[in-house]
């Protein structure tokens, strides 16, 4: 009988993969990127437009994103979405603090068919009063639920201090917003931010280069003209504060700091550092907040990335009585990786996991088309990848804590409760 | 990357009324150290691989998935916590709190968070599904003992009650040896044999109205449907779709753009094994009543009832049930949890026919299923009532 206690034997992750899509110039700063290599119907395209929420006067852009698809002159909200689902596609608009994206799901049979009626609705759409006054009142029942939850009251506190020293960052819409919406603003936005914002395309699917062609033909006119600016000076507001919610059982959490994207020199390192503190069901916080202690169903850290900058985030919700607790043993952690060296064992394992990561990330063709975007964004290519398991591969306990004394300093941080 | 997916056939419906949320504690116990290795994730995340796990009504399911280079690792955690547990005294401890924490924050700390566990127990009478996964409140997760946790794992965790898919790009050979060696030694124990679980036939409305401190009043209408198994299951599943699915289904288009009743409405179905429900849920508009509400979504569900789909209608709903499932087909792990799910349900292989059932219903067969389903004597409604006072 074979002895239970000892593992079997592992193999090392040296070497990965990875397949770019094809690269198609679309004006000076616009591209389409295709990735044909995908072994079966599905297919997926994605629109982003310079749209985001950091552009325009408070709300106007998610108000501009959500009615993208509520009607043209000619056609009315649900003829548009009766031709999308007949051709079996599933439609995505999603709006981040730089950038909006339109995105469609559907079998490659029907892509270019359903191409064309989703910028016809964008190219034409109307901004139709009836449309518009349905619209602004679902989504203010939205928020008036959102508002019962202690997380998105925390994470609304934790964008307004973490981009503190830029309005247009920072701004973040109140129920009073959607009172006062015009028709004409809508419209002054949809002109300036997508007949002329496109900033890219992205299309995943086995598909023939007529294809491709067709879709490079029908968004010439929306070409964004202009390069963006996006600000790469953001600066967090440090300290504490805390927002009360009558009757809440638990407290959200969210402590943080602006930091650096993939540019920086440090990043690469400072993303073991992360992984180490709260990026994986092991990491320190589950451990000591969650397994040890069952103050929490989960805490995670991660790094946000924009264009220009990035920033750190620890986000947990806990028992109400505990949340002082668990702040304390938050800054614990982060005083731990500043004073003692990470030990070999940990690191090792560490280093094991996120190898194992960066394959699974590389897995599939939709998987990697999302790897690529993400080092696009900031100007690199699948390269930067090789650096990362190279990077992983090296990094010392020295190196751990050199980061962790330079970016992990308790003073630094916004902290952010709601409960 | 491979994938290793464990599914024992234990649920929330194999629990004790007065012992509710066991089946989904045990499953947190499953990651606290097994006989032979003191931690779970550990050992799997410096073989570069994750793992995580779900409990049902029905099913608990485990998977890990890693490079498949290292498949050997998930089968020898995976096999050593199928032999046995470590049962630490400190892991039902801490495991209790994160189950209290999660009931919490998923259940009771959300606006509408716990209509599942006011639902329930309105739908069903003598069925176990009458209780949600997380329990039926937090006493049962307090007062559960390591007594009752030995015993759980004793009737429920053996080879005989578990189905095993491992999916990759793998030697099958190679994972048969692999296979024998890690789990050949484990006593295969009994196949739990459920006692017959069938809810009572339905034969009243049944209405339930609860006040809540939320923004707006909510509702969901609850008709009893087939389970899995049954040959009409995929028909109800489509007329789910026809009722409430995307933005051109009837009763977004006549009760929320038309009629603007709503702010949002949905029916889908929740593919229980037993007596499944076919749900029809949303939110009601400022101003407008139950009562308004509630007579034109009859008048619509007559509607549907009376008339066949238009074709065109119904080749929409099933364009949409083909795109999904082929997007759903494209991801190993999902793969792996399906195959595991219809070799439960009976043989693996049906899972090959799904489309061709799917492709094979008629706008009839949709009719027939609205008039066996959509009666008022087998719906249950539950409202929650928007009050500033209310807890």
């Amino acid at each position: 009988m074979q002895d239970r206690t000892i593992a079997p034997t592992l193999i090392a992750i040296d070497h990965i993969d990875f397949t770019a899509p094809k690269t198609h110039r679309l004006s000076n700063s616009v591209n389409l990127y295709h990735m044909n290599s995908v072994p079966n119907e599905t297919s997926r395209f994605d629109l982003y437009f310079d749209a985001g929420k950091c552009r325009g006067a408070i709300g106007i852009a998610g108000f501009v994103n959500g009615l993208l698809f509520s009607g043209t002159e000619v056609k009315s909200s649900i003829e548009i979405s009766n031709e999308i689902n007949a051709l079996g596609g599933f439609l995505e608009t999603g709006i981040s603090v730089e950038n909006a994206v339109v995105s469609i799901y559907c079998l490659r049979e029907n892509l270019v068919s359903i191409f064309k009626v989703v910028i016809d609705a964008i190219q034409n759409a109307s901004f139709d009063e009836k449309e518009v006054k349905e619209f602004l009142s679902d989504r203010k029942q939205n928020m008036m639920v959102s508002m019962e939850k202690v997380g998105y009251l925390a994470q609304r506190e934790f964008q307004q201090k973490l981009f503190a020293s830029n309005e247009s960052y920072s701004k973040t819409v109140n129920l009073s917003d959607f009172e006062s919406v015009s028709q004409t603003a809508l419209k002054e936005f949809h002109a300036q931010h997508y007949l002329k914002g496109l900033l890219k395309i992205v299309v995943v699917g086995n598909l023939p280069d007529k294809d491709i062609g067709f879709i490079k033909e029908k968004t010439r006119s929306l070409l964004t003209e202009k390069s963006h600016c996006f600000d790469g000076n953001l600066e967090n507001k440090n300290g504490s504060s805390h927002i009360n919610k009558e009757g809440a059982l638990q407290c959200a959490l969210r402590i943080g700091r602006t930091l650096f994207n993939k540019k920086h020199e440090d990043y690469l390192d400072f993303l073991i550092l992360n992984t180490i503190l709260g990026d994986y069901f092991g990491s320190r916080l589950m451990t000591n907040i969650r397994e040890e202690k069952g103050y929490t169903y989960g805490v995670g850290t991660m790094i946000a990335e924009l264009h220009q900058t990035g920033y750190f985030l620890i986000a947990t919700e806990v028992g109400k009585k505990v949340k002082d607790d668990t702040i304390n043993e938050i800054k614990y952690e982060l005083n731990r990786l500043q004073n003692e060296k990470v030990k070999q064992d940990e690191l090792q394992l560490v280093k094991n996991y996120m190898l194992g990561q960066l394959l699974k990330s590389a897995d599939g063709p939709y998987s990697m088309t999302d790897l690529f975007l993400s080092a696009e964004m900031h100007g690199k290519d699948l390269e930067f990848y090789n650096e990362a398991l190279v990077s992983i591969q090296k990094i010392t306990a020295e190196r751990i804590q050199e980061l962790a004394l330079k970016y992990l300093n308790w003073d630094d941080m916004t902290i952010v409760s709601a409960g | 990357m491979a994938v290793v997916n464990t599914l024992y056939d234990v649920g929330a419906r194999d629990e004790n009324e007065n012992k509710t949320g066991f089946a989904h504690l045990f499953e947190h116990l499953m990651f606290g150290g097994s006989i032979n290795i003191p931690e779970y994730d550990a050992p799997l995340q410096l073989a570069g691989g994750e793992n995580n796990a779900f409990t049902s009504n029905d099913i608990t399911n485990y998977y890990d998935v890693l490079p498949a280079k290292n498949i050997e690792t998930a089968l020898w955690l995976e096999s050593d916590r199928m032999l046995s547990l470590a049962f630490t005294p400190q892991s039902l401890e801490v495991q209790r709190s994160v189950v209290i924490e999660e009931f919490k924050q998923r259940y009771l700390n959300q606006p509408y968070g716990d209509v599942w566990l006011e639902l329930r127990p309105l739908a069903y009478q003598t069925h176990p599904y009458k209780w949600a996964t997380i329990g039926k409140s937090i006493d049962h997760i307090e007062e559960a003992t390591m007594q009752d946790v030995k015993a759980f794992f004793k009737k429920h965790y053996t080879p005989s009650n578990a189905i095993l898919c491992i999916a990759g790009n793998l030697d099958l050979n190679n994972v048969r040896a692999l296979v024998e060696k890690w789990y050949g030694s484990i006593p295969a124990g009994n196949k739990y044999q459920r006692p017959i679980q069938i809810e009572a036939h339905q034969s009243e409305y049944r209405e339930k109205l609860i006040e809540r401190n939320v923004p707006s009043s909510a509702f969901y209408y609850a008709f009893k449907m087939m389970g899995r198994n049954h040959p009409d299951y995929f028909v109800a599943d489509s007329l789910s779709d026809a009722l409430g699915r995307d933005k051109s289904s009837r009763l977004y288009v006549s009760l929320k753009k038309n009629k603007q009743l709503v702010s949002e409405i949905n029916a889908y179905i929740t593919g229980s094994i037993d007596t499944g429900l076919l749900i029809i849920s949303g939110k009601l508009n400022e101003q407008v009543s139950f009562q308004e509400f509630d007579t034109a979504l009859w008048e619509e569900i007559n509607k549907i009832k009376t008339v066949e789909l238009e074709s065109k209608e119904l080749d929409r709903i099933m364009i949409k049930i083909r795109t999904s499932r082929e997007f759903q087909e494209q991801g190993l792990l999902n793969r792996a949890m399906n195959l595991s799910m219809y070799e439960l349900l009976g043989d693996a292989n049906r899972i090959n026919d799904e489309n061709r059932i799917y492709s094979k219903i008629t706008t009839r067969d949709i009719l027939k299923c609205a008039n066996e389903i959509l009666q008022k004597t087998n719906c249950s409604v539950l409202k929650v009532k928007a009050d500033k006072n209310a807890r």
